[in-house]
């Protein structure tokens, strides 16, 4: 017998507002239906009334973790429409901000692995941490979470001899760390044996459902916009794209293992070869007309911007693509055929930023007559509509 | 495979010190260049108002004070300020600074409405 049950919008497993419906057969799902919409904020709207400056902090504030890969694919799409080179130097310390906060949130990403698969002290000593990194990017930045580091044409911050040289002596800990987290995950039979399996994708499935991020790369298919399409300075910097074959959330954990490695070697890279000089050239108040697509590897997979201007101080369009939206038809295929007691971690393995995936789309049924109105229109039709009704016989009024 | 391999890393900890600090008795000191609170200097600002215009927030104010002096107060919401410091950096004049406070809750946001003359 199949039984639909709801999972969310409230739910101990899911942090945040999102709705599945599945459907069970005893234990076994048979099928996922996922409802979006809980936690919607209207940001691209939002965006087309605030001015090219504002709009860095309204982007900044789609996400809490990837809160400067938001920020970098807005700020390449306007240096894009207006032309604007940025200072190498600009360009480095954007991509040591953008790798550190990789680190931070591939760290809390398997501190929130080891809890949903009941290892509550992994959990307490990855985050404990990715205390070293958040506070290394309170000294770059001034903040812990919102480091509002970019602006359009550069940086706003420079980073002085005493920062370099307190971030390599922290980095040091926090590889030996890593190091050793990647052995206990390897090696802790528990751990292993509780992810080993879970959420298989298949290569083909993973391209053909167009998933993004380590979701992909743990698939076996090595797609990384850092090496594929470079921005920043990342075809300078030497690493190499992480990748797992195995295709289960056990994968998922050493992608993100071997890309926390890797972002610690360009940091490294980052720190030791910055060039001197600016660090942001001025941008004017008014952009030129055009469009632009960015594209950028956030932790948890690719991020996409699009900006139309119409030559004002405000952008016409703004288009977000996070992540996360890309990997719902992934986690769909994912969850089929797993137990009940598998879907928290399942859905975790993606790293969701549910708010951050959150767009509108406006389903039409033209059987029904359905139509788009303008609120002008509305009440036109309104007021036509009592114009044509006779008032003066009783009952007309409420017609119910 | 091995079982318990975390357990070595448990029992050295049992030994060490707590990692977190009594906050409301002790406290981590903030990094020198930490986005606190705007602070206003009236002498220095010309009223050119470019703060009021970048402001993602909209959580400042400058208001004129009289018609013959060319002098400014700032009123600063705090209740909305997002503390991302964009007007210290649109500031010419360097009239806006932010300062190193980060305790700023009230029990009524009234009272985070501040006015800097």
């Amino acid at each position: 017998m199949e039984i639909k049950i709801p999972i969310g919008p409230q739910h101990p497993a899911l942090k945040e507002p999102i709705s599945l419906r599945v459907t069970v057969d005893g234990e076994h799902i048979k099928d996922v239906d996922i409802r979006l919409g809980y936690n919607h904020r209207g940001l691209e709207k939002l965006a087309e009334q605030k001015n090219w400056v504002q709009n860095i902090y309204v982007m900044e504030r789609i996400c809490g973790i990837c809160s400067h890969s938001h920020t970098t694919c807005y700020v390449q799409a306007v240096e894009q429409i207006q032309g604007l080179e940025v200072p190498k130097r600009g360009l480095y310390i954007r991509t040591l901000v953008a790798e550190l906060e990789r680190v931070h949130s591939h760290l809390l990403w398997l501190g929130v692995a080891g809890h949903e698969t009941g290892f509550d002290t992994f959990f307490m000593y990855t985050w404990r941490d990715r205390e070293i990194v958040m506070d290394i990017l309170e000294i770059i930045s001034g903040n812990r979470v919102h480091y509002a580091i970019n602006s359009i044409g550069g940086v706003r911050r420079d980073i002085s001899e005493e920062q370099k040289k307190l971030i390599l002596g922290s980095l040091d800990t926090l590889i030996k760390r890593t190091e050793y987290y990647a052995n206990i995950g390897t090696i802790e039979p528990t751990f292993v044996a509780r992810l080993d399996g879970v959420g298989p994708l298949s290569k083909e499935q993973a391209t053909s459902l167009c998933a993004v991020g380590p979701v992909l790369r743990a698939s076996g298919v090595a797609n990384d916009v850092r090496k594929d399409d470079p921005y920043a300075v990342y075809d300078e910097l030497p690493f190499e794209v992480a990748t797992a074959t195995s295709g289960d959330v056990l994968g998922r954990v050493i992608v993100r293992v071997k890309e926390l490695l890797e972002s610690y070697k360009m940091i490294e890279y980052l720190l030791k070869n910055i060039p001197e000089g600016p660090i942001s050239v001025r941008a004017p108040r008014k952009i030129k007309p055009g469009e632009a697509i960015s594209r950028y590897e956030a932790p948890r997979g690719e991020d996409l911007h699009y900006v139309k201007s119409n030559g004002g101080d405000k952008p016409e369009r703004l288009k977000v693509r996070a992540p996360t939206l890309a990997n719902y038809p992934a986690t769909v295929v994912m969850l089929k055929n797993m137990f009940i007691a598998d879907i928290p971690i399942i859905f975790a393995a993606i790293d969701p930023c549910v708010c951050c995936a959150e767009r509108t789309v406006q389903l039409i049924d033209t059987k029904r007559g359905d139509k788009v109105m303008r609120f002008s229109e509305l009440r036109k039709m309104s007021i036509d509509f009592y114009k044509k009704m006779d008032l003066s016989k009783k009952g007309n009024l409420w017609k119910l | 495979m091995k079982l318990g391999a975390f357990l070595p890393e448990i029992f050295k900890h049992l030994f060490k010190k707590p990692n977190t600090v009594c906050y409301p008795f002790e406290k981590i000191g903030v990094p020198k260049d930490f986005r606190g609170m705007p602070v206003f200097t009236s002498s220095k600002c010309i009223g050119c108002k470019l703060c009021v215009m970048d402001c993602p927030a909209e959580a400042l104010e400058i208001i004129r004070v009289s018609e013959t002096e060319k002098k400014f107060k700032m009123i600063l919401h705090n209740d909305r300020c997002i503390h991302c410091a964009q007007c210290v950096d649109s500031c010419n004049k360097d009239a806006i600074a932010m300062n190193a406070d980060y305790e700023l809750a009230a029990f009524d946001r009234n009272k985070l409405k501040i006015e800097y003359l």
